[in-house]
C-alpha cells in the first residue's frame, strides 16, 4: 500500500474528525482568499483609495492574516499529531522508516490543504463578490463589474503558494517531532504530567500592577487635553499600554494561576466532591499548556474586543459629531435675497411633499467690552492657520433670537433639547459652546454687549452644545431674548444670513445637495447633515472594511482555538470517562464534569480578556 | 455464611445463531469468599465477570447481588449500584492518569460523599496496607506496573464493596509484583472480609482463592475447593486440572 492510499484510507476512517479540521481550514482559506482578491482588485482600490492608504492597510493586515493562518494550522496539526502518536509508533514498529511516516503525514496534510484550497477558493469568490457588492451599494459607487474578474488568477496563485508554504512549515514541524521522539517514546506514548508550576509572588504582583497600570493609562485618555496621551503623544502611550497589558497578562497568568489552583485544591471540603476531584487535577495535570492557552486566548480576546471597539467607535463618534457639524439637513449662507427663491425652487424640484421648512436666521455680530470672554468669542480670528486665513473671522458674539433658536431646534427634531430650555429675560442669554466643558465655567458670567453707543449687559444662564447653526456659519453663538434681538437689529445690520432647510422628504438626497452646491458655486458655507454622514462613510469605508476583516479573523482565531482546545481535552480524557463510568459515575455526572471543565476555561478567558 | 451473589441459568448470546458465550451458568457466592474463575481463552470467564458486574447484560437468566436483582436496574440504577456495592480491578489498571494516586483512591469515596477527613484517613490506612503510602502524591505513570495495580486494588477496596471483581489482575505484572498483589488481596479477604471474584488463567494466582470454578465453552465444568489444603497443595491440584483441561481440548 503506498502513502497516498494509506493517507486516503486514514482520512476516510476518521472522516468526522478530519471534516471539522477541513471545515475550519476552508473557512480560514476563504477569508484569506477573499482578502487577497480584494487587495488585488485594482478597480475597487482605485475608487476607494486615493493616496495608497488602503493598499498600505491591506499590506499590514495581510501580514496579520498570514501569521494567523500559519499559527492556526500549526496548532491544529500538533493537535492531530498528538492524537496519532501511538499509531505512528506502530507504523515504525512494522518497519516503516521515519521518512516514510513523515511523507504519509505530509500527504495527508496536502490532501486536507488541497480540499480546503478548493472549498476556500469557491467560497472566497462569493465572499469577495459580496464585499464588492456591499461597498458599491454603501458608497453608491459606479463600478463596472465586468472589469472585476470572477477568478482573480493572481489571488489564486498567491493563495496556492501560501498554502504550499504552510504545508512545508507543517512538514518541518512534524519531522522535528518524529526525529526527536524515540521509537519507544512513540509506541509507549502516554499522558504524563507537565512540569509543575510554582507560585511566584513578585512576578504575579508585577503582572497585576502592569495590567492595572495599562487600564489606568487607557482610561486616562478620558481626561482629554490633560491626559498623557495628549502631552506625551498617542503612539508611545499606545505602545506602552499594549506592552503593559501583554506583559502583565503573561506574568499574571503564569505566576498567579498555580496559586489559585493551589488554594482551590487546599480547600479539602470542596475538593473532595465527585466533580471537583476530577476537574481540578485535570487542570493541574496540564497546567503549563493550559496557562499558555489561557494567555493566548486572553490576548486574542482582548485584541478582538479592541478591534471591534475601534471599529464601532470610529463609526460612532464621527456620526454623532455630524449633528453638531451640520445640525440642519441643509444649511447655506444667503448673499442676496434672490438666492432664496432659487434655492426653494431647486428644493421643490427634488421634493414634492410639503414637509420642508425653510428658516432664515439673521446673525448679528456684537462685540463685548468684557475682559473675560469665552474661547468661542475670538475663535478663528487669528492669523497663522493657512486654511482659515482666507475666511478670517471677526471676533465677537453672534447673536440670534430665542424664538428663532426654538424654531430651528424644532425643525431639526431636537425634542430633548427643547424640553430643557426655559424662558429668557432681556438681561439673560444662552451661550452655544464649541467644545464640551464639564465645569460650566461660563454660567453666571456677565458680558457687556456693545449695541450702537449703548452697553447692555447679559448674564449667561446656561451653556449648550445644541448649536442650531453649523460652525461653518456661526461660532460664539449667543441666544438672546427676542426684545434684545430686535434692539440689536435696529442698531446694526446682520453679519450673515443663514437659510436652514429641514424636512423628512429631503433626507439622504445627495442629488439635491449636489444641485445646491453647483448653484452656490461650491460654497464652503453650504452644509448638509446626510451629505456629511455619506462623506464619512465614503472616507472611512476602507478602514471599516479592513477592520472588519481583522475582527472576523480574531473571532475565527479565538473560536477555533477554544474549540480545538476543548476537543483535545475531552478526547484526551475519553478513556478516563469510561473508567469513571465503571467506578459508578452516572452519565449525567460525567457530562457535568465535562461542562465544568469547559465553562471554567471559558469564564476565565472571558473575564481576563475584557 | 450468607449468600451474597446468586447467578441462575445466566445465558449470554452476542449474535443470533452463534454459540452462547455463557450457557445457563448457575452458582452462588457466599459472603467473604475468594473465588477464582479459570478457563481457556474464549471460555466465557470475562463475559461472566461483565454481566455479574453490570457492565454488560445477560440474554437470559437472573443475577441477584445483595438481594438486588440486576435485571431490574436502570442505567442510573446500575451506576448507583456499582458505586455502592462493587469494586473493580482490571489487567490494564484503569487508573486516571491526571490524578495522583491519593486522588485516584479517593474518587470512590467522594462519590459516597464522605467527609474529607475520613477520606484522607481511609486512603492513608489502605495505602499503608498495600505498601504504596510513599507513592500517594505521584502520578500513575511515575509508578511501576505492580505499584499501579496495587493502587488500582486499593481504589477498588477502599469503599468496602460487597464484592470485588478482578479481571486478570496479574496479567501484566512480573512474578514478584503478582505475588505481592495476590498476597494483598488475600489479606483483604481474610482481614477485611472482602468478597472477591477473580478471573484468571494462571494456576498460581488461582491458588490464593478458596474455590475455583473452571469454565469451558460458556459453562462451569468443574469446581475445586481448597478446604484445609495448604496453598502449595491446592496449586498442584489446580495445575493438574488445568493440564487435564488442555489434554481434553
Amino acid at each position: 500500500m503506498n502513502n497516498l492510499s494509506m493517507a486516503l484510507k486514514n482520512l476516510k476512517k476518521n472522516f468526522s474528525f478530519y471534516a471539522l479540521y477541513l471545515l475550519s481550514v476552508s473557512f480560514v482559506i476563504t477569508v484569506f482568499f477573499a482578502f487577497t482578491s480584494f487587495s488585488m482588485n485594482t478597480v475597487m482600490l482605485e475608487k476607494i483609495s486615493g493616496n495608497g492608504r488602503v493598499e498600505m492597510m491591506c499590506n499590514v493586515i495581510s501580514v496579520f492574516l498570514m501569521a494567523f493562518v500559519v499559527f492556526y494550522m500549526s496548532y491544529s496539526n500538533r493537535f492531530f499529531l498528538r492524537r496519532r502518536t501511538k499509531e505512528l509508533g506502530v507504523y515504525a514498529l512494522l518497519g516503516y522508516r521515519k521518512t516514510t511516516v513523515l511523507s504519509l503525514l505530509t500527504t495527508e496534510n496536502l490532501l486536507v490543504c488541497f480540499g480546503a484550497f478548493i472549498v476556500g477558493i469557491l467560497l472566497g469568490i462569493f465572499f469577495h463578490k459580496s464585499i464588492v457588492f456591499g461597498i458599491t451599494k454603501l458608497l453608491d459607487l459606479s463600478i463596472n463589474n465586468s472589469k472585476i474578474p470572477f477568478f482573480n488568477v493572481n489571488a489564486i496563485a498567491k493563495t496556492a503558494c501560501f498554502i504550499f508554504a504552510i504545508v512545508i512549515v507543517l512538514m518541518l514541524s512534524n519531522s522535528r517531532f518524529l526525529f526527536k521522539t524515540s521509537l519507544m517514546g512513540l509506541v509507549r506514548f502516554e499522558k504524563s504530567a507537565e512540569r509543575k508550576m510554582k507560585f511566584h509572588a513578585v512576578p504575579s504582583i508585577v503582572g497585576f500592577c502592569c495590567i492595572i497600570l495599562g487600564y489606568v493609562l487607557a482610561l486616562d485618555i478620558l481626561r482629554g487635553d490633560k491626559s498623557v496621551w495628549f502631552s506625551i503623544g498617542y503612539t508611545p502611550i499606545a505602545m506602552l499600554t499594549l506592552v503593559l497589558v501583554v506583559v502583565g497578562t503573561i506574568l499574571f497568568i503564569s505566576s498567579f494561576l498555580p496559586f489559585v489552583v493551589h488554594i482551590s485544591k487546599n480547600n479539602k471540603r470542596k475538593f473532595y466532591t465527585e466533580t471537583k476531584i476530577i476537574t481540578s487535577p485535570n487542570f493541574i495535570y496540564r497546567m503549563r499548556s493550559n496557562s499558555k492557552t489561557l494567555i493566548m486566548l486572553t490576548l486574542l480576546s482582548a485584541a478582538t474586543l479592541t478591534v471591534s471597539s475601534v471599529m464601532a467607535l470610529s463609526l460612532y463618534y464621527p456620526i454623532a459629531a455630524v449633528s453638531r457639524m451640520a445640525p440642519s439637513e441643509i444649511e447655506c449662507r444667503i448673499e442676496n435675497e434672490s438666492e432664496i427663491d432659487a434655492i426653494k425652487q431647486i428644493v421643490n424640484e427634488h421634493s414634492s411633499k410639503n414637509d420642508v421648512s425653510f428658516l432664515q436666521t439673521n446673525i448679528y455680530k456684537v462685540t463685548s467690552t468684557s475682559e473675560q470672554v469665552p474661547l468661542e468669542y475670538s475663535a478663528g480670528s487669528s492669523k497663522g492657520d493657512s486654511d482659515n486665513e482666507k475666511i478670517l473671522r471677526n471676533a465677537g458674539f453672534e447673536c440670534i433670537s430665542y424664538s428663532n433658536y426654538m424654531a430651528l431646534l424644532e425643525a431639526q427634531g431636537k425634542k430633548g433639547a427643547l424640553e430643557q430650555i426655559g424662558g429668557l429675560h432681556d438681561s439673560e442669554c444662552i451661550l452655544v459652546k464649541y467644545q464640551p466643558a464639564s465645569d460650566n465655567a461660563e454660567t453666571g458670567n456677565v458680558y457687556p454687549l456693545l449695541i450702537g453707543n449703548e452697553e447692555i449687559s447679559v448674564t449667561v444662564i446656561a451653556t449648550t452644545l445644541d448649536n442650531p447653526i453649523s460652525f461653518a456659519n456661526s461660532i460664539g453663538t449667543l441666544i438672546v431674548s427676542d426684545d434684545l434681538y430686535d434692539a440689536i437689529a435696529e442698531e446694526i445690520s446682520p453679519e450673515t444670513e443663514v437659510l436652514s432647510i429641514n424636512g423628512q422628504s429631503i433626507k439622504d438626497n445627495e442629488a439635491l445637495f449636489l444641485d445646491l452646491s453647483e448653484y452656490l458655486n461650491d460654497s464652503p458655507y453650504l452644509q448638509g447633515n446626510s451629505h456629511r454622514i455619506h462623506e464619512i462613510f465614503s472616507l472611512s469605508s476602507s478602514t471599516f472594511l479592513l477592520l472588519g476583516f481583522l475582527v472576523i479573523l480574531f473571532f475565527i482565531a479565538t473560536g477555533s482555538i477554544l474549540y480545538f482546545n476543548n476537543l483535545s481535552a475531552i478526547s484526551d480524557s475519553k478513556a478516563d470517562y469510561e473508567i469513571l463510568r465503571k467506578i459508578g459515575y452516572t452519565d449525567r455526572t460525567v457530562k457535568k464534569i465535562i461542562k465544568k471543565q469547559t465553562i471554567s476555561f471559558l469564564v476565565f478567558r472571558f473575564y481576563s480578556g475584557w | 455464611m450468607a449468600t451474597l451473589l446468586e447467578a441462575n441459568e445466566v445465558t449470554k448470546i452476542y449474535a443470533k445463531g452463534q454459540r452462547p458465550s455463557l450457557n445457563k451458568v448457575s452458582f452462588n457466592v457466599a459472603e467473604s469468599e475468594f473465588i477464582a474463575i479459570m478457563g481457556a481463552s474464549g471460555s466465557g470467564k470475562t463475559t461472566l465477570l461483565n454481566v455479574l458486574s453490570t457492565i454488560d447484560t445477560p440474554t437470559s437468566g437472573s443475577i441477584v447481588i445483595n438481594g438486588v436483582n440486576l435485571k431490574q436496574l436502570s442505567d442510573t440504577g446500575s451506576a448507583d449500584f456499582r458505586r455502592d456495592n462493587l469494586g473493580f480491578i482490571f489487567q490494564e489498571y484503569f487508573l486516571l492518569d491526571s490524578l495522583t494516586i491519593r486522588e485516584n483512591i479517593s474518587v470512590p469515596l467522594t462519590l459516597q460523599k464522605l467527609p474529607h477527613k475520613k477520606i484522607e484517613k481511609m486512603v492513608r490506612s489502605l495505602a499503608e496496607r498495600f505498601g504504596i503510602a510513599s507513592q500517594l502524591d505521584k502520578y500513575p505513570n511515575e509508578l511501576s506496573g505492580g505499584q499501579r495495580q496495587r493502587a488500582s486494588a486499593a481504589r477498588a477496596i477502599v469503599k468496602q464493596p460487597s464484592i470485588l471483581f478482578a479481571d486478570e489482575p496479574t496479567g501484566a505484572l512480573d512474578s514478584n509484583s503478582a505475588t505481592e498483589l495476590l498476597k494483598t488481596l488475600k489479606e483483604a479477604n481474610d482481614e477485611l472480609h472482602t468478597t472477591i471474584l477473580m478471573v484468571t488463567h494462571d494456576a498460581y494466582a488461582a491458588s490464593f482463592a478458596n474455590r475455583i470454578l473452571i469454565f469451558k465453552d460458556g459453562s462451569i465444568i468443574r469446581e475445586l475447593l481448597k478446604q484445609d489444603a495448604d496453598r502449595r497443595t491446592f496449586y498442584e491440584t489446580i495445575a493438574q486440572e488445568v493440564a487435564k483441561l488442555d489434554t481434553e481440548r
